[in-house]
């Protein structure tokens, strides 16, 4: 399983595609940064100028707290997307090259192939999702400097910067785990659909439905408790006044389970099935 | 025996495409399957690879080795971004083999292939992927290996050049080596038996050299003055540039070639011309 974890972390750094992916995940970050920069001042003022006749702002709102903030708001659907993209790549090529058939020629086992695709996607996942946050961190106290945090989130949330610093870290931790379940399911996408179109097609519309599913109220407590699109937003409790743990536990761990769930049915699936590119 | 496949049978909904099918290998020879397109060559190699299963029927190969059967399956399947070295390197790591510089080199050369190229794979043309795709197959040391349509795409030059390694193959590691093709030139001298595969049934197996010569009904004579013979006249001759296809019925063609000779014909050569539409099909079983 080792040497299988290796090879596929080994195909996967001299394939261009990884460094399409980490490119459109900086590119975004840039895009934001940007932005920010020239227009984000004016923004704000729009925004706050009535609060800012009732109450004093320690330093520029226009800060790297916000800004990370609004890149981490990236996690709703640019970074999932661009992850789903690349992993359901990283078994379709396979199928379209062919090249499965040759790793199958040899003396491996389907279970540890496959379990090792999952592995490596979620490492990748893991890396994706580190890089985002270092830079992101990096670049944006570096030009836009330490301040406190305006969020909107059901009214207008105030952090103050250390705080903020700290919300925004387990933010991004929290993230994480709804990132690897979106990964699990595009690689899972990729057992049962085999071609690379059809499986971005699915797994673009899997990620626009559980965002908009998020939004529902199914007026069924269960449901709206466990149901798994209920559970990708855990990440954005960290914006309330007073963060709901237990809820964020319950969630992360749930999610967690309904993504070791997939890959098991993707497991299922790859073994029973024949090896046909 | 080192593989023997008894009474495969294998469907794709309510298309029967592989009929109770037995082949039987022994160490070191060379087995050619011959069939038309859509016969079930492929599937048949596809279930012997394990990478396809069959509905019934069963498959026994005699190796206590780490990789019984290795081969290649229509085209050469390699990751195209990767050099020769890269890919020989993930193959062999997935299977628990290091490949030192000296097992590479070893590799490159035993499929005539150098070493020294360190260019992606995309690159190479069709012969030198099949050579690789070959040196893949070859890791860690099969005791059979399944090739479907090796010759597929070659020129002449790749086609003479892969003859002599598969020759190699077996006679020096004694290598068992499954070929398919619907050419049957390309296995006429190449293969110690063949199996005619038919509509997803055996229907001939057999030396290749009786198998051939039981098939063969027409010969193709080059020489000078063929159109001036009276022989000719007298049997089924079809005349052709320079040359004419006879098919001896009621003499035999030394015969013919004996009267042709006495007429003064300046015969040059006598191919004989496999009848592919008999080989292949039920006639004559």
């Amino acid at each position: 399983m080792i040497s299988l974890i290796r090879s596929e972390i080994y195909k996967i750094g001299k394939q261009s595609k990884t460094l399409y992916a980490l490119a459109a995940i900086l590119i975004i970050e840039g895009f934001v940064i940007m932005s920010a920069y020239y227009q984000g001042a004016g923004i704000i003022d729009l925004l706050l100028d009535n609060l800012k006749e009732s109450f004093e702002f320690q330093g520029n709102l226009l800060n790297g707290n916000l800004i990370i903030y609004l890149i981490l708001n990236s996690l709703w659907f640019h970074v999932p997307l661009i992850l789903m993209i690349i992993i359901s790549g990283f078994l379709t090529s396979e199928y379209k090259d062919k090249t499965i058939e040759t790793v199958m020629l040899q003396p491996v086992s389907k279970l540890n192939f496959i379990l090792s695709k999952y592995i490596v996607s979620i490492i990748f996942t893991l890396l994706i999702v580190l890089i985002l946050a270092v830079t992101t961190f990096l670049i944006s106290y570096w030009i836009f400097g330490y301040g406190d945090l305006v969020v909107y989130l059901d009214g207008l949330n105030f952090f103050e910067s250390e705080d903020a610093s700290y919300r925004l870290i387990n933010a991004f931790l929290s993230g994480t785990i709804t990132m690897v379940f979106f990964s699990v399911v595009s690689l899972t996408l990729a057992v049962i659909l085999k071609d690379a179109t059809k499986t971005w097609i699915v797994a673009a519309i899997f990620l626009i439905c559980s965002n908009l599913l998020l939004k529902i109220d199914f007026n069924n407590e269960i449901i709206n408790e466990l149901f798994f699109s209920k559970l990708t937003d855990s990440w954005q409790y960290f914006f309330y006044y007073e963060v709901p743990y237990s809820s964020i536990y319950f969630k992360n761990i749930l999610l967690l389970a309904y993504s070791i769930l997939v890959m098991v049915i993707g497991v299922l699936i790859f073994k029973r099935r024949d090896i046909q590119g | 025996m080192i593989l023997e496949a008894r009474n495969i049978c294998k469907s794709y909904g309510s298309l029967e495409v592989l009929k109770n099918v037995t082949i039987e290998c022994h160490k070191g020879k060379i087995y050619g399957l011959i069939g038309a397109n859509g016969a079930g060559k492929t599937t048949l190699f596809r279930i012997l690879l394990g990478l396809i299963k069959q509905n019934s029927g069963s498959i026994a190969i005699d190796s206590e080795g780490i990789k019984p059967i290795g081969g290649i399956v229509e085209k050469p399947a390699l990751y195209g971004y990767l050099s020769a070295f890269g890919n020989l390197k993930v193959f062999a790591q997935i299977q628990r083999l290091k490949l030192t510089k000296e097992l590479f080199n070893e590799s490159m050369h035993q499929v005539g292939l150098s070493p020294e190229r360190k260019d992606a794979v995309k690159n190479y043309s069709l012969g030198m992927k099949q050579r690789l795709g070959l040196a893949i197959a070859l890791l860690n040391n099969p005791d059979c290996i399944v090739l479907d349509e090796p010759f597929s795409g070659l020129d002449p030059m790749g086609i003479s050049a892969l003859h002599s390694l598969i020759k190699k193959l077996s006679r020096e590691n004694q290598i068992t080596i499954i070929i398919s093709s619907h050419i049957v030139s390309e296995l006429a001298d190449l293969c110690d038996m063949l199996y005619v595969l038919y509509d997803g049934e055996i229907i001939k197996s057999g030396s290749a050299a009786r198998l051939l010569k039981e098939n063969v009904t027409t010969f193709k004579i080059s020489g000078k003055n063929l159109e001036m013979s009276e022989v000719l006249k007298n049997v089924d001759a079809v005349f052709m540039n320079k040359s004419v296809l006879v098919s001896p019925k009621e003499s035999t063609i030394s015969e013919v070639l004996q009267r042709l000779i006495e007429e003064g014909v300046e015969v040059t050569s006598c191919i004989p011309q496999t009848d592919l539409k008999a080989l292949f099909g039920r006639e004559g079983v």
